[in-house]
């Protein structure tokens, strides 16, 4: 009979190290498998801040982990979604909530309708009839509800202290059985395509029936194999590299990440209860480090209270995650901007799939085919969502901007882009990170107004469809009157006491 | 307000009436103006008796009243399809419309069964499936709205006389403002510049111009194909049938809530029960069997008296390359053809009118629409094609060269590897939207014969002894509230007693 997997090597450091070792520990733990980690020295600085997409909770339901204990222990923050400032030098911002827009009627969406009655005159922009972004906008915190669930699908995405948020993940997983050692990768014994054992730089052998490689971009173990080559993303995303700081905590707290383009890249703002994430992505090779700090300031008028670290940044993917019994997870298989929270996201892709996918057979890993399949899917429309950031920004005469205005982008996305700039339609592909309520805010948010509406929405009266909107912005103002500030929330369900609390 | 766009629809089957239908009830007079040219001369195919539960839906957006169109299409419930002598002769599974037991959390509810399995238990997949013990024991009524009852797990569709069905449509249509025009059409006007249809002329010497032309004029695909570029992807290399004889009988024995489908020596053959006959017909390859030998089978095997002879009809399974070109939209045969065995062909045309409503254009149209309803309708039938497939290239039998062929030949890479990944762990995709769901593989695939290897996981997770109780509760609770169901005659008879005297006509279907 053959042999299921028994041993479980996580070769990895921070999120993607532990968050690993940690839910394949939950998910099968009980089921007689080991995880055991070699845990490489922490890239992180005091600074970094993780933001998550509001499915991170899902894995967090998986770890058994309460997100208002989690938030509370790493400073973290609610958010309803992203704010996107000065893409466009015409244009105001936007907000990218974690919410639909309005409602269907007659079996027609409401974009449509909306695109209608702009064109007829009316000033309201989408996201006004959003409930998400209405709460975001007033740092509001949207606690769901009857009244709101047929309207709304808000939800939150969390801002966490990324070296708490390590820690923490880090204890669980002890506690929950899994085993650790500190130490750095000398040499790995490979058969073919398998590898057998690694070799630690202390002499130690650890083998394994099973070997993630979450060491992030150094991927020490994926790296080296020709199966898996790195395809560089470079003619989309010009950024080469990151900034990463510190800043005030600011009162009352945003209930949003802030993302704002400057001339050479752009600026993320990520409030904790107990300061400000910073983060640049730019390209060097057009601004120094020290100008790029003070753009830091100017774009954000706020003051860098901590050191400043900077490292490279190179967008790509491999060509395959999983091969042979190494498997890849996060950015040793997918760099992506941290763009649209991406960053734990790709984290969490992998993981989900590979428990969906987790070989039943430690001698035949059938599953790496669609394991492989499945992820590069969701990733190239993750890595679309994003380059559509860059492409329909309205920044002129800044060379990074208009390169990234006339650069040829994927098939995949021209064609979602012209079918929403005839249609409002979004061609929603299958392996979808996105809902078409996350594309239809940004491509209306970056100023892709479609052409035409769909007939269907000419049935419903002029007057009806006034007294319907009119109902919708009042329900939203109604709802959002009473909905708790995200500072209040905060402070009864997952108050921050530690150092530099409020 | 846009003038209203001009939509010619040519061909008045059961294709043609529901695109009228569904255009004229969805959209206003100001919206279209829907015309439908057919010609009392061609008959139609109509051997489209049975339906999947989007169906439902379909009559629900239209405005159609179900007990309505039941009583006037002498139609009866559907529960599901029996398979009877597939993956090897002598077995009979039922493809449910619904799920088998219910899921722990992400896992499926089939890991656990198999688990059990392993662990020495004996358990029948079908006594976790509502629908499948309703079907047994020919009951049925509606589900139950609270989504937490054992029997809310199912949905069901129809059965019914599909030339009934275009005519009890073509009311409908005509009376929401749809024109139908008697005529056969002759010859076609197109524009000089774009290419696009100008107009048809019809015998009568009668030409009417249109915005939009819906080709559902079947298999001849009248207007779609003309086009030379425009040809026909043939997919008989998988699916080898292309030929039917179709024979009704009279009603016998029990009111089956199920489609039955037996395998035959070169194909296989359905029965479906009506209120006032049972349709019959057998689907075979002509390369393996006479139409002679087909037909004497056929008529061996009919429940009641026969009522009438058999009718040919042949066929070719693949698709048009483009179900939409310029001005020009086929929808139904004219667009594809998949064989009757799940069921599907009414729910391609559907499938393909909704997705015109989603996509509904403006004069001139947009080529960006007609791309995005291309990419649609060929996932589509991309994936009905390998579902389809499945059944006949998973079987065992031994007793023809059919069936050797069918399990010899070279499947699509997308199935092969469906397959491997059932057979290895059980696993089974979940696409976003579309045909078919997990439900349906998994009763196929082990209906056919295949056994996963192991299971997930996660499943272990469970205490065997806590999961085997849930198992006995699952099935418990199925077949105590099974045996509080009326029967299907009755509920039929109750609900929906048919409303049309069984005219010859009525019965024969069309005349090819």
């Amino acid at each position: 009979m053959s042999q299921p997997i028994a041993r479980v090597v996580v070769v990895g450091r921070d999120a993607a190290g532990w968050l690993s070792a940690f839910a394949l520990q939950r998910a099968f733990g009980r089921t007689g498998l080991t995880v055991q980690v070699i845990e490489l020295p922490s890239q992180l600085s005091a600074a970094d801040v993780y933001a998550a997409l509001p499915t991170l909770s899902n894995l967090h339901r998986l770890l058994g982990l309460d997100e208002n204990e989690v938030v509370s222990a790493c400073a973290g923050v609610y958010v309803q979604g992203q704010r996107f400032s000065s893409w466009s030098r015409s244009k105001p911002d936007f907000m990218h909530a974690y919410d639909t827009q309005g409602v269907v009627i007659n079996h027609v969406d409401f974009i449509q309708y909306w695109v209608k009655a702009r064109a007829e005159g009316l000033a309201v922009d989408l996201e006004d009839f959003c409930l998400g972004a209405a709460a975001a906008k007033q740092n509001r915190y949207v606690l769901s509800k009857d009244t709101t669930e047929a309207f709304s699908n808000a939800a939150h995405g969390i801002h966490l202290n990324a070296r708490t948020y390590v820690r923490l993940l880090k204890q669980c997983a002890l506690k929950t059985g899994v085993v650790s050692t500190v130490g750095q990768i000398a040499s790995v014994n490979r058969s073919g395509a398998s590898i057998q054992s690694v070799v630690l730089s202390d002499g130690q052998i650890v083998d394994g029936d099973l070997f993630i490689d979450a060491s992030g971009v150094e991927a020490v173990l994926i790296g080296a194999m020709p199966e898996a080559p790195f395809e560089s993303w470079r003619h989309w995303f010009g950024a080469d590299r990151i900034m990463v700081a510190s800043g005030k905590r600011l009162t009352p707290l945003p209930a949003f990440s802030q993302i704002s383009a400057y001339s050479n890249g752009w600026i993320g703002l990520y409030p904790l209860q107990n300061r400000t994430g910073m983060k640049c992505v730019y390209d060097s090779s057009r601004q120094s480090d020290e100008r790029t700090a003070e753009e830091i300031g100017l774009t954000t008028g706020m003051r860098i209270e901590s050191e400043v670290v900077v490292a490279p940044l190179q967008s790509g993917a491999r060509a395959r995650p999983w091969v042979g019994n190494c498997i890849a997870i996060g950015e040793s298989a997918v760099v992506l901007e941290s763009l649209d929270a991406a960053y734990l996201h790709v984290i969490q892709l992998g993981l989900s799939r590979l428990i969906a996918f987790f070989p039943v057979e430690a001698d035949a890993l059938v599953e790496a085919d669609a394991y492989n399949a499945d992820i590069a899917a969701h990733v190239r429309n993750i890595r679309d969502f994003q380059i559509a950031h860059y492409k329909l920004n309205q920044r002129f005469g800044e060379p990074v901007w208009d390169r990234a205005r006339d650069m040829n982008i994927p098939d995949s996305l021209v064609y979602k882009l012209n079918l929403f700039a005839h249609r409002g339609r979004v061609a929603l592909y299958d392996h979808e990170s996105f809902e078409i309520e996350n594309w239809n805010a940004i491509l209306i948010g970056h100023g892709l107004m479609p052409r035409t509406y769909d007939p269907l929405a000419d049935a419903l009266p002029r007057a009806e469809q006034i007294g319907k909107f009119k109902g919708m912005l009042h329900f939203i103002a109604e709802e959002v009157r009473t909905m708790p500030s995200l500072d209040a929330h905060l402070e009864i369900h997952a108050p921050y006491t530690g150092a530099g609390a409020k | 307000m846009n003038k209203p766009l001009e939509i010619v629809v040519v061909g008045g089957g059961t294709a043609g009436w529901m695109s009228a239908a569904a255009l004229a009830g969805v959209l206003t007079r100001q919206q279209v103006s829907v015309r439908l040219v057919e010609s009392d001369e061609i008959g139609t195919v109509g051997v489209g008796e049975a339906t999947l539960p989007q169906m439902k839906e379909f009559n629900d957006y239209v405005g159609i009243i179900e007990s309505d169109m039941m009583r006037k299409t002498n139609a009866s419930f559907k529960l599901g399809i029996e398979f009877v002598d597939w993956g090897n002769k002598g077995a009979s599974y039922i493809h449910p419309f619904g799920a088998h037991g219910k899921p722990t959390g992400s896992i499926a509810f089939h890991h656990q069964w198999v688990r059990a399995l392993q662990a020495g238990r004996s358990y029948n997949i079908e006594d976790f499936s509502y629908a499948i013990v309703a079907a047994r024991r020919n009951k049925f009524e509606f589900p139950a709205g609270d989504q937490t009852a054992v029997n809310s797990t199912y949905s069901y569709a129809y059965h019914f006389d599909a030339t009934l069905y275009a005519r009890f449509l073509r009311d409908f249509a005509e009376a929401r403002g749809a024109r139908r025009t008697e005529g056969k059409v002759v010859d076609v006007a197109l524009h000089p510049e774009s290419g696009d249809i100008a107009s048809i002329k019809l015998q009568s010497g009668e030409s009417i111009t249109g915005d939009l032309f819906i080709d559902c004029s079947g298999f001849r695909g009248l207007l779609i194909g003309r086009d030379p570029k425009n040809g026909y992807e043939d997919w008989s290399r998988w699916l080898p049938c292309d030929t039917a004889l179709a024979v009704p009988c009279a009603r016998a024995g029990q009111f089956a809530p199920h489609t039955r489908s037996t395998a035959r020596e070169a194909g296989w053959q359905w029965r479906i029960p009506l209120q006032s006959r049972t349709g019959n017909g057998y689907v075979f390859s002509s390369a393996f069997i006479s139409e002679d030998a087909a037909a004497a089978a056929l008529m061996e095997n009919l429940d009641g008296a026969p009522l009438g002879d058999p009718r040919l009809i042949r066929f070719k399974s693949g698709r048009r390359l483009k179900s939409w070109r310029g001005n020009c939209l086929s929808i139904g045969l004219a667009s594809g053809f998949l064989e009757p065995l799940e069921s599907t062909s009414i729910y391609l045309v559907q499938m393909a009118i909704v997705n015109l409503l989603k996509l509904f254009p403006r004069n001139p149209i947009d080529p960006i629409l007609i791309s995005e309803f291309n990419r649609l309708v060929d996932l589509e039938y991309e994936r009905v094609r390998d579902f389809l497939i499945l059944h006949y290239y998973v079987n065992t039998r031994d007793d023809s060269e059919f069936w050797k062929y069918c399990r010899n030949m070279d499947v699509p890479d997308s199935l092969r590897e469906k397959i491997a990944l059932f057979v290895h762990r059980g696993h089974i995709e979940k696409y976003k939207d579309g045909l078919f769901a997990p439900p349906s593989w998994l009763s196929v695939f082990l209906g056919q014969g295949l056994r996963p290897k192991h299971y997930d996981r996660l499943a272990d997770n469970m205490e065997m002894s806590a999961m085997i109780e849930g198992l006995d509760t699952v099935r418990r609770s199925i077949r105590e509230r099974v045996q509080a169901m009326p029967d299907h005659d009755a509920f039929v008879r109750d609900y929906c007693p048919a409303a049309v005297s069984d005219r010859p006509h009525a019965m024969m279907g069309a005349h090819a």
